[in-house]
């Protein structure tokens, strides 16, 4: 039994190095290389693609740009959201703090093409009304970089939310008291008490969200690539799949990208680990609300005003643009058409994509779900040794923008002896890999509020390792299974960055395939096939829910 | 099961438990003897919990033996370090570990199953064990809607369930309120005295440990500080330590003006010129001495009693009601003593009175 779980462990940690380091291995192996093109393994090795980085300046210069003016606004997005809805007595805030979660699963590719309908200088909705209103040129230009920065803020506005609402849910409201007690005015208390204890948390937030902009993808290749504005990312997919493909110059750039994302994030966990400030007890208080008067109506407006740019704005827009022959912004009768969603099921390359997807998405999610629950045991609850390196193993493809994984993965199964590359199986692997991170933290959370003894209690039983595992660790991880389940089935279902470079002919899935559209055919048929994307992820979320629905009520009328 | 079968004694020798350079328990050494039940004593961080968990195999010690029934389940020099599975013992958890997502009879059926019992024999035992905590009615219960005090009599009758050689219990009583906490404390040691099991106790706390345990082992940072009856402990501390962990304690500190081995008797005078007789306890005498008096074994009264040892004038300090009893703080010479009475008081602040103790209630401590 001893060495049956010995023998388990050991393989499945096999098994995550290999998918990690085997494509980080090719990478680098590219990076370096300087020898005869085409000849792989490598004739020499050296440093000068890293010094070809310096001839394209003005990549560097726009990712610089469209990074830090994109984390500068969804820091402002999220700071003054989550000040309003756990700080002020804001009307509806149960509501819109659900909300605020909403444009996370709209995801960028999805805002990029809305905003592309509403933004683009010549045909864009908004700047066709500013021309209808008399005024010459276009009010907004969205394939600025300015533009693209706005439309990538927009989307990671709602994650920046959750971490600094988190950070400002998680400070004793007696630090505050005290200071009032003390006979501190309320902004004098805010300035000088509250601003300082949420200042680290809110300064780990803009970190994380920075590395995120950094490695970003689909928004600057949908609204930067038509009018050549190049980023590193969509840079990097250039250089592979121009031809011919310039791999080591590509590579060198995913492994700057790379380092320079390892470093941020690794400051990110360096700050958020010194305990030293608010989160310190990780209990959640209630903090003591302002109240704002009839200023708290306004404050409701800025909160609904992002969801409705953010959410409800570019669904809308997809969904008018998709009934339309020609997308434009007044309505006719005569342009209406649902053509778009009967080629979008009509087409076999469509339908054959979505179907991928759909049948991707739940064998990844149940291989990854059994993959990365083992791996949390391990890593929580096991003595096995190393197991903390396994952690940072584990963790690391959340440093590398999927891309670049994919990049290195691309050249990794090119050479392998079985011929992976172009099939669904390498895109299985990638999509384990790239989602192992996520598993592992959903996994996680369940698993430390898991009280040890209750496994314990077992082999003190008597139990096996087995035993115990079907017994008491499987059931108590329910919850958190499916969570897990549901979170990599959507995030396979819509993943890009690692499907882009890996899919083969006869292995399309979704997201790319929509992508492939809006450059090569309609934006009208791009959009019905975006908006039948959203609904298949929708109602899995919907029936995933009243099945748990069900399971729980099946569990409670047990009692 | 329903007879005092007396099972396998529990040896403990030398233990010690590190993690990386820090020594959790040093060459600990105990036994507890068939069906009796040892208490392992001590303030957090003592090791006692760490000892608790290496005998149930849940903690891997780095040396020492540790035998069950005279067969080794560890020991470092031959190598052996039986799982916790196989150990055959059970275990109260501090947090009482009851499974959420089972009853009341899954959860107590859960150590039979293990062990292949099903169909009526199952039940007649899981019914056995609920009827002993009193948990009977609660056995369709969801485990998740029990009370504390249920959770813990179900942890009680799941560790039972499955006639266990030996049991443990990690600090079982400290997350129930004060008054649970004495009832289940009486309860406890008389189903341990009916079953016959041998039983490794931990706790941090006194009373229960003076009322539950045949045995006491006081521990602290990692060492045995004194093992011995309640009686023993309680009555002769053989450190300050153990003065004043367990309950509280006078220490009246001087130079040793005699001593009689054979009789095992000590006299110390204190700086003040008082003079102090007390016991030995066979512990050895030096040149200057510690005497230790519960603050219950000295007693105050206005009027000066007979005998003419051990009685000193004293001024009372200050008086505290508590209750049942008053603590009064009285000034003997130089120093500060703490009685505690029953009964009302015989003076006020301010005023002296007499200070008596019997001799054999002063132990001498060991330096």
């Amino acid at each position: 039994m001893k060495l049956f779980e010995t023998v388990a462990m050991v393989t499945i940690v096999a098994v995550v190095a290999g998918f990690v380091l085997y494509p980080i291995y090719y990478l680098l192996q590219a990076a370096f290389d300087v020898g005869l093109p085409d000849s792989r393994p490598p004739t020499a090795y050296g440093t000068e693609n890293f010094a070809k980085l310096f001839d394209y300046p003005h990549i560097i210069w726009n990712t610089l740009v469209v990074t830090f003016a994109s984390t500068v606004m969804a820091l402002l997005f999220g700071f003054v959201t989550a000040w309003i809805l756990t700080r002020t007595n804001v009307p509806f805030k149960n509501t819109l703090d659900q909300l605020m979660t909403v444009p996370y699963y709209v995801t960028p590719l999805l805002g990029a093409l809305a905003w592309s309908f509403l933004g683009a200088p010549e045909s864009g909705f908004i700047n066709q009304y500013w021309r209808w209103l008399g005024a010459s040129g276009p009010l907004i230009d969205i394939t600025s970089p300015m533009g693209i920065a706005w439309v990538m803020a927009l989307f990671e506005g709602s994650v920046a939310y959750v971490m600094i609402s988190a950070v400002m849910q998680s400070m004793d409201p007696a630090l505050e008291e005290a200071s009032q007690v003390m006979g501190a005015s309320r902004w004098r208390t805010m300035w000088r008490v509250t601003l300082p204890l949420v200042a680290p948390g809110v300064l780990g937030a803009a970190i994380f969200v920075f590395a995120e902009m950094l490695g970003s993808f689909s928004v600057a290749l949908v609204l930067g690539t038509p009018a050549r504005f190049y980023v590193i990312t969509t840079a990097i997919y250039h250089f592979v799949s121009q031809y011919p493909p310039r791999i080591p110059l590509a590579a060198a750039m995913g492994v700057s990208l790379f380092a320079v994302m390892f470093g941020m994030l690794w400051l990110y966990r360096w700050l958020t680990s010194r305990k030293s400030y608010v989160t310190v007890s990780g209990k959640a208080f209630r903090p003591r609300l302002m109240d704002m008067g009839r200023l708290r109506w306004a404050l409701f407006g800025i909160v609904a005003f992002y969801v409705f740019m953010s959410a409800i704005l570019p669904i809308a827009t997809l969904l008018f643009a998709s009934v339309q022959r020609l997308a434009v912004a007044f309505p006719a009768a005569s342009n209406f058409t649902l053509v778009n969603f009967t080629q979008a099921f009509s087409i076999n390359a469509v339908r054959t994509a979505m179907l991928n997807s759909v049948i991707l998405g739940v064998v990844t999610a149940t291989l990854g779900v059994m993959m990365t629950g083992l791996l949390t045991w391990i890593i929580l609850r096991s003595r096995l040794p190393g197991r903390g390196a396994l952690e940072y193993l584990v963790m690391f493809p959340q440093a590398v923008p999927r891309l670049v994984f994919a990049f290195g993965m691309m050249w990794a199964w090119l050479v392998f002896p079985l011929p992976l590359y172009g099939t669904f199986w390498v895109l299985l692997i990638a999509y384990l890999t790239v989602f192992m991170p996520l598993g592992v933290r959903t996994i996680s959370g369940v698993v430390l509020q898991l009280d040890k003894s209750l496994d314990e209690c077992g082999q003190v039983c008597g139990a096996s390792w087995a035993y115990r595992l079907r017994t008491i660790t499987a059931p108590l991880l329910k919850p958190g299974l499916l969570a897990a389940w549901l979170l990599i089935f959507v995030a396979s279902v819509r993943e890009l960055g690692a499907s882009i470079l890996l899919m083969g002919p006869d292995s399309k899935v979704m997201t790319p395939a929509i992508v492939e559209a809006w450059f090569s055919s309609s934006s009208e048929l791009t959009a019905a096939m975006a908006l039948i994307q959203t609904v298949v992820i929708t109602l899995a979320i919907l029936v995933f829910s009243l099945f748990t629905r069900r399971l729980s009520m099946h569990g409670a009328s047990a009692q | 099961m329903t007879g005092a079968a007396s099972t396998p004694a529990i040896e403990v020798e030398n233990l010690s438990i590190r993690y990386g350079s820090v020594t959790a328990v040093e060459t600990v050494s105990f036994t507890v003897p068939e069906g009796q039940q040892l208490t392992l004593l001590g303030p957090s961080g003592c090791g006692k919990t760490s000892t608790l968990r290496a005998v149930a195999g849940l903690e891997k010690p780095t040396a020492g033996v540790i035998r069950v029934g005279g067969k080794p389940i560890y020991d470092s020099k031959q190598g052996v370090n039986v799982p916790a599975e196989q150990r055959g013992m059970s275990m109260v958890f501090q947090s009482y570990a009851i499974w959420p997502h089972m009853t009341v009879f899954d959860n107590v059926a859960y150590g039979l199953r293990v062990r292949k019992e099903s169909g009526a024999p199952l039940r007649e035992k899981v019914r056995y064990a609920l009827d002993l905590v009193k948990m009977g009615p609660y056995a369709d219960r969801n485990a998740s809607a029990l009370s504390g005090g249920q959770q813990q009599r179900v942890a009680l009758a799941r560790a039972i369930a499955f006639s266990p050689s030996v049991l443990l219990f990690d600090e079982p009583l400290s997350n129930l309120d004060a008054k649970l906490r004495s009832e289940m404390r009486i309860e406890l040691r008389e189903l341990q005295r009916r079953l016959g099991v041998t039983s490794l106790y931990v706790t941090h706390d006194l009373e229960e440990a003076l009322a539950m345990s045949d045995r006491i082992v006081v521990m602290r940072t990692g060492v045995v500080e004194q093992s011995g009856t309640p009686g023993e402990i309680y009555n002769y501390p053989r450190t300050a330590f153990v003065a004043d962990f367990v309950g509280s304690a006078n220490l009246i500190t001087g130079s040793v003006v005699g001593s009689d081995a054979t009789a095992g008797t000590v006299a110390v005078r204190a700086s003040d010129g008082n003079v102090i007789h007390g016991v030995t306890r066979g512990r050895p005498v030096g040149t200057t001495g510690t005497l230790s008096v519960r603050t219950v074994h000295l007693s105050l009264s206005r009027d000066r009693p007979p005998g003419d040892i051990n009685v000193w004038p004293v001024t009372a300090v200050r008086s505290v009601f508590l209750g049942d009893i008053t603590q009064v703080q009285v000034r003997l010479g130089d120093q500060d003593l703490v009685v505690r009475q029953l009964g009302p008081l015989p003076v006020e602040p301010g005023q002296t009175a007499y200070l008596s103790a019997r001799a054999d209630q002063c132990a001498l401590l060991e330096e």
